[in-house]
């Protein structure tokens, strides 16, 4: 069976293999991780690329990973190009975005070179969300950073581990690095675990069919994924869309996107100077929010690849928010990329209602806390991304209590599994019955969540977005319902917030967490009426609102 | 001769129940097996299975074991055919069921549907009380809203009660109370408590579990009892036993009160008869391999041991996050690929096999009963690794133009002739399945080469010499009587329980005694329930097990704990123990503290189980079982001249090789060139596979 075989049935089992082993690979880190972030929320991604770092397949987890894979590994090749730079065994790694980290510092993608005898046939690598990366706050997050220095140790793409060999010092500057140094290695560990699961079947794969079969089969792969997006792009509208909006915190973004048969064009050059604070974004993970609303726009049922994305061209500024200069810090990255991906549905959708939903809570909700568990005395760190409501369609209400766009097979922690591991009570989580979202079509539900701490000297971190400009509404449907904090200390003054950086917390304080509804499609007036009655008899709507809203 | 021992399964599928009797001569051990079908008759699925037993000629009186298997449950919940159910949550907390966990697998889909909780919110009430993660009670429980919820839930026609209040597993004592409290004000409603199902953490996944139980609760219990009254009215003097999801049956009377753990008892007993022939045969190490119509299952068992697990969902794929039901469940994988599965090309001209079947109506098309779609069956006649001539036992004539027809339209959107795309379609239904089978050995660290694979259903000696080969699994063994194998595993079942329950504390000498002391109150509760139920506690086999992990970690590595009592001195053998099977699976180990989250104990009691006998077996050729040869299309290996095999004529001792068909009213088994098979002296087929 050593015969090399180009039929299009062979490269199809290839292809399915592959995705098969980045699924394998997103399994493994997901059983053997630490951190809660990785191993519950998911916040993390595989895939396999080709020689030159293009994404072959990607495993499931978050779509904003999928992205970020391929600009890492060519990174790596462009600064190991020498020979011998690169030899089986080896894993690199790199969390900087200026460095083909892409992200934020937390962030630690871990690449390794695949071989079938000698030589190099793909790249297997994953990315995953770090508790503690060092840096001058715990959790490696805060608003107030100024510089990526302070945001924790920068791994700008280096070798870990020769030809299977942990690089000693290099393992120790990392642990040492950490505030929660066992967390980090384990979690580090799982990360090499899973780029050499997957190593192992592409070797056996190629072995087996041949190494000119398997290149030709991802090449394939990849072309199949270009045509797809490009016999999809062709069934959009075309022309030049706009959209300027503005923001919680008083800026204005702009983004012009064109479409034409064969290329899907954003340009963000319009855009304001980079912030002094976090609130920043690397050029690349802009292109990544790009690349996630052009997939959903063009062909949502296949799986992404480097093909996928060839249609697409990003214009950006250097030194404006969306394409930041070392040495800005990007900690927050994740809030301004959603902003822009949301600035960009936004702009399409009122072009394309059939294939965009209205606006949806379109923030991470970030929600950092920490302290000590009182029953084990151990330190925690929660770092959990919030549920909120989707927006409505023509024909559907949207989703309740779901993950933001960013986000997808990303699972909330239980609260049974919250007090236990951090020590904190979780007093409630039920939906947020705030007015907003009502249309024809109802926005769904956002979340209300109570942790209330059970210990003195803990901390909260967050910095959430869409909290004064909640989520839009399309075609007379309302705008759905804000993001925000209420801290109601044992003692003292309840505050209501968006954002906070390492604010003290005591013994019975409560953090309340409220996310917003999703907005609403077409005038509530136009509701069926059946609808509106199981809305009110649910709680999910006031008398009131029914009367006034929906006229009931 | 000796006495004759009457063992009867009874199956009820979607369509048809099925029986299948088997008459033992004790001394002997020679058995006699019976099969009969009648209909399936929802909503009164008791009065198929006695129809059956009448069809069948069987004297109730005599039977001396009866099991049962049903997809009632199934059923129920994918057909949306439950009762409605009010819930009553801890404060706070009745929208978990529908906040669920607010994962998207289908994740650049924006118009993904989530799944809709089977309890509307108006339903969904809440008592003050709280128990905390260590069990202790943190805030009263307060009853004294219930009696207003019910008013309502009477009201709005609620027909089961379900409640489930955070940490019950550590504490079910305001559980307990409430349940109480219901069936004191409303006797006659059903009321199911999370604690008595699931004793593990994670809300949702328990508060879902106990509103889908309660949800199947009235019907699948009325059915039952009908069922009890039914064979005793008939004659029937035993005990009717239940096959449960985790390989063992259990008393029709505990199965009524949780009927949930019915869920998967058809692809479990399939399952737990390629362990038992495994046993039999003396390979206790085994890839089970269950080809029906329209899926395929698959599970490994090392050393005779299935896998339990408790994370299983329905109609959870790809597209959609599912439903999930915290009870134990045989580990195993189903994937949409079986003999009817539709071939479709897409619209850039991939080819794809299944998920999609054609059923029974219209079937394939080569049933012609106006199928136009080509099927994985289509294919494997075209090829004719099926006999046209003895289509589905020679019930049917094969319909070659359909299936010609509808194989040419694939392969015209391949650019590909007829043949190829035949050979296509098979190459990708069997990649499809060699990918399931590396999700249940590869993937967890189990060399499959260290594996005998045993096949079964419809389709399993069709595809399985190519998947084996594929694996580089070395024997193939394919059951003696492939039609009626599930039921052979009912009742060659235990009675068995699995308790798995949350227990967090560190894996230390000083835990020792705690970790002991939890084991042991899981065998005492065990040995009172089954005491309760006439089974004393010497008929009792217990097999414990830990869950483990790294300090930190999530998820667990479940490990035996062999060799009596949990005493200090163990401790570092269960760790060793711990970090060996964790680094099969995930490459590495860690100098990190090791934690036990939670222990799992297996009960079980045999209830007389049927010693199978050995035949005499002399050599020979097979040449008084051949019956022709044609030309076969074995894709990859070629097209080859295969001797053909008629499969009742096969006794033990016959010897051959391939290129060969094995045919069988009920299937057909492909053996590829170059493999050798041979009949075991139970009439087993056995094939090994040189690669």
């Amino acid at each position: 069976m050593e015969q090399t075989r180009n039929d299009p049935i062979t490269l199809e089992i290839i292809q399915n293999s592959l995705q098969a082993a980045a699924d394998e690979m997103f399994a493994a880190m997901r059983k053997t991780a630490m951190s809660s972030i990785i191993y519950e929320v998911l916040d993390m991604g595989t895939g396999i690329l080709d020689p030159k770092g293009e994404i072959a397949s990607s495993g499931a987890g978050i779509p904003a990973f999928i992205g970020v894979l391929d600009k890492s590994v060519k990174v790596i090749i462009e600064k190991f190009s020498q020979p011998g730079d690169v030899q089986p065994g080896d894993v690199f790694a790199t969390n900087d975005p200026y460095y083909g980290g892409v992200t934020h510092l937390n962030d630690i993608v871990v690449m390794m070179p695949v071989y079938a005898g000698d030589r190099l046939i793909a790249w297997t690598a994953n990315i995953a969300h770090h508790s503690d990366v060092g840096g001058m706050a715990p959790g490696s997050l805060t608003g107030e950073a100024v510089s990526i220095i302070q945001e924790g140790l920068r791994l700008p793409a280096v070798k870990i581990i020769e030809q299977g060999e942990p690089i000693a010092p290099v393992m120790d500057v990392i642990r040492v690095n950490s505030r929660m140094p066992d967390v980090l290695e384990g979690d580090l560990w799982a990360a090499i675990a899973s780029v050499r699961i997957g190593a192992r079947r592409l070797t056996a794969l190629a072995e087996k069919y041949g190494t000119a079969t398997f290149a030709a089969a991802i090449e394939s792969f990849m072309e199949f994924g270009e045509r797809a997006s490009l016999a999809a792009l062709a069934q959009l509208p075309q022309g030049l869309f706009e959209l300027t909006e503005e923001q919680d915190n008083g800026q204005f973004y702009n983004v012009k996107i064109g479409i034409s048969k064969d290329r899907f064009t954003v340009d963000l050059r319009d855009n304001p100077d980079q912030l002094a604070g976090p609130l920043n974004a690397s050029r690349d993970g802009v292109m990544v929010a790009a690349q996630m609303i052009f997939k959903s726009l063009t062909d949502p049922y296949t799986p992404a690849n480097g093909g996928s994305f060839r249609p697409i061209e990003l214009l950006t500024r250097e030194g404006s928010v969306f394409h930041a200069k070392e040495p800005a810090p990007l900690g927050f990255y994740y809030e301004l990329e959603l902003r822009v991906y949301d600035v960009m549905w936004r702009c399409l959708a009122k072009h394309m209602p059939d294939r965009l939903a209205a606006g949806h809570f379109a923030s991470v909700c970030g929600t950092f806390i920490g302290g000590i568990h009182p029953d084990t005395g151990r330190q925690y760190t929660v770092i959990e991304p919030q549920l909120g409501g989707w927006g409505a369609a023509p024909g559907a209400d949207g989703n309740t209590a779901m993950f933001c766009g960013f986000h997808g097979e990303t699972y909330n922690c239980p609260a049974e599994i919250n007090e236990a591991r951090n020590g904190l009570a979780v007093d409630r989580m039920e939906l947020n019955t705030a007015p907003g979202g009502e249309g024809k079509f109802m926005g769904g539900r956002g979340i209300v969540m109570d942790y209330r701490v059970r210990s003195e000297s803990g901390f909260l971190t967050a910095g959430y977005t869409r909290s004064k400009f909640p989520a839009w509404g399309v075609a007379g449907g309302h705008d759905g319902s804000p993001n925000y904090i209420e801290f109601i200390p044992r003692e003292g003054e309840r505050q209501s917030f968006a954002g906070v950086s390492g604010l003290a917390t005591g013994k019975d304080d409560v953090i309340r967490v409220f996310t917003g509804s999703g907005g609403g499609f077409g005038d509530p007036r136009e509701r069926e009426r059946s609808k509106v009655e199981q809305d009110l008899r649910d709680g999910l709507i006031s008398g009131a609102t029914a009367r006034e809203v929906f006229g009931l | 001769m000796g006495q004759t021992v009457i063992r009867a399964a009874t199956d009820v599928g979607g369509t048809f129940t099925d029986l299948v009797c088997f008459e033992i001569d004790s001394e002997t051990g020679q058995s006699h097996v019976r099969t009969a079908k009648s209909s399936t008759t929802p909503p009164d699925y008791e009065q198929g299975v006695l129809d059956v037993l009448s069809r069948g000629d069987v004297d109730l009186a005599a039977v001396g074991f009866l099991a049962h298997g049903t997809t009632v449950v199934i059923n129920a919940l994918t057909e949306r055919k439950g009762v409605k159910v009010g819930l009553i949550a801890t404060e706070g907390f009745r929208d978990t069921l529908e906040i669920a966990r607010g994962n998207r697998p289908d994740f650049f889909n924006l118009h993904y549907v989530k799944p809709k909780p089977f309890v509307p919110r108006y339903l969904r009430r809440e008592l003050p009380g709280r128990i905390s993660y260590l069990g202790q009670e943190t805030a009263r429980l307060d009853l004294d809203p219930l009696p207003g919820i019910l008013d309502d839930f009477r009201a709005d026609g609620v027909e089961a009660v379900a409640i489930c209040f955070l940490h019950s597993y550590a504490n079910s004592s305001h559980e307990e109370a409430a349940e109480a409290e219901v069936r004191r004000l409303w006797p006659e409603i059903p009321v199911v408590s999370s604690h008595s199902i699931a004793r593990e953490w994670r809300e949702y996944e328990r508060t879902n579990t106990t509103v889908l139980s309660a949800y199947v609760q009235p019907a699948a219990e009325r059915y039952l009892h009908r069922l009890r009254d039914g064979l005793s009215a008939r004659g029937f003097r035993g005990q009717p036993y239940v096959m449960q999801s985790n390989c063992g049956i259990d008393s029709l009377e505990s199965a009524a009160r949780v009927p949930i753990t019915m869920i998967e008892s058809g692809p479990s007993s399939g399952i737990w008869a390629a362990a038992e022939l495994g046993r039999l045969i003396g390979d206790t190490n085994v890839i089970a391999l269950d080809i029906g119509g329209t899926t395929a299952k698959c599970a490994l068992i090392e050393n005779g041991n299935v896998r339990i697990v408790t994370d299983y969902w329905i109609e959870r794929d790809r597209k959609s996050a599912g439903y999930p039901v915290m009870v134990p469940v045989v580990d195993l994988v189903e994937i949409g690929n079986g003999g009817g599965s539709i071939a479709w090309v897409d619209e850039f001209g991939k080819l794809h096999v299944g998920p999609h079947s054609a059923g029974a109506v219209p079937g394939p098309a080569s049933y012609g009963k106006g199928g136009t779609d080509a099927t994985t069956t289509d294919a494997n006649l075209w090829l004719g690794r099926i006999n046209k001539d003895y289509f589905c036992g020679g019930e049917t004539e094969a319909d070659m133009g359909a299936a010609g027809k509808a194989i040419a339209e694939v392969g015209a959107k391949l650019g590909v002739g007829a043949d190829e795309a035949a050979r296509g379609i098979v190459r990708i239904a069997n990649n499809n399945m060699v990918n399931a089978l590396k999700l249940v050995s590869l993937n967890r660290g189990f060399d499959p080469r260290e594996f005998t694979m045993v096949a079964f259903g419809g389709g399993g000696g069709m595809h399985s010499v190519a998947l084996a080969q594929e694996l580089g699994v070395s024997k193939l063994v394919i059951p003696a009587d492939a039609s009626v194998f599930s039921a052979w595993g009912m009742i060659m079942s235990d009675l068995r329980r699995d308790y798995i329950s949350t227990h967090l504390m560190e894996l230390s000498e000083a835990a020792a005694a705690d970790i002991e002391n939890a084991l042991a109150a899981t065998e005492k509760t065990a040995k009172a329930q089954f005491g309760a139920e006439g089974v004393s506690p010497e008929r009792l086999a217990f097999q414990r097990f830990g869950k483990f992990r790294y300090q930190n970690q999530e998820h667990t590595t479940e490990i035996e704990l062999e060799g009596g009592p949990v005493v200090p001195a163990g401790i570092d053998a269960i760790r060793e123990r711990f970090q060996a099977a964790y680094e099969r699976e995930y490459t590495y180990r860690l100098n990190a503290p090791v934690e036990m989250v939670g222990i799992h104990v297996t009960a079980t009691a045999e209830v007389g189980r049927v010693q199978m006998k050995r035949r005499e077996a002399t050599r020979s050729d097979g040449a008084a079982a051949v019956k022709g040869v044609r030309a076969v299309d074995y894709a990859l290996d070629g097209v080859h001249e295969a001797t053909i095999y008629e499969g009742p004529r096969l006794a033990p001792g016959m010897e051959f090789s391939g290129p060969a068909i094995i045919e069988d009213p009920g299937s057909t088994v492909v053996v590829h060139p170059g493999n050798a098979v041979r009949i075991d002296g139970y009439g087993n087929i056995i094939i090994e596979i040189r690669n």
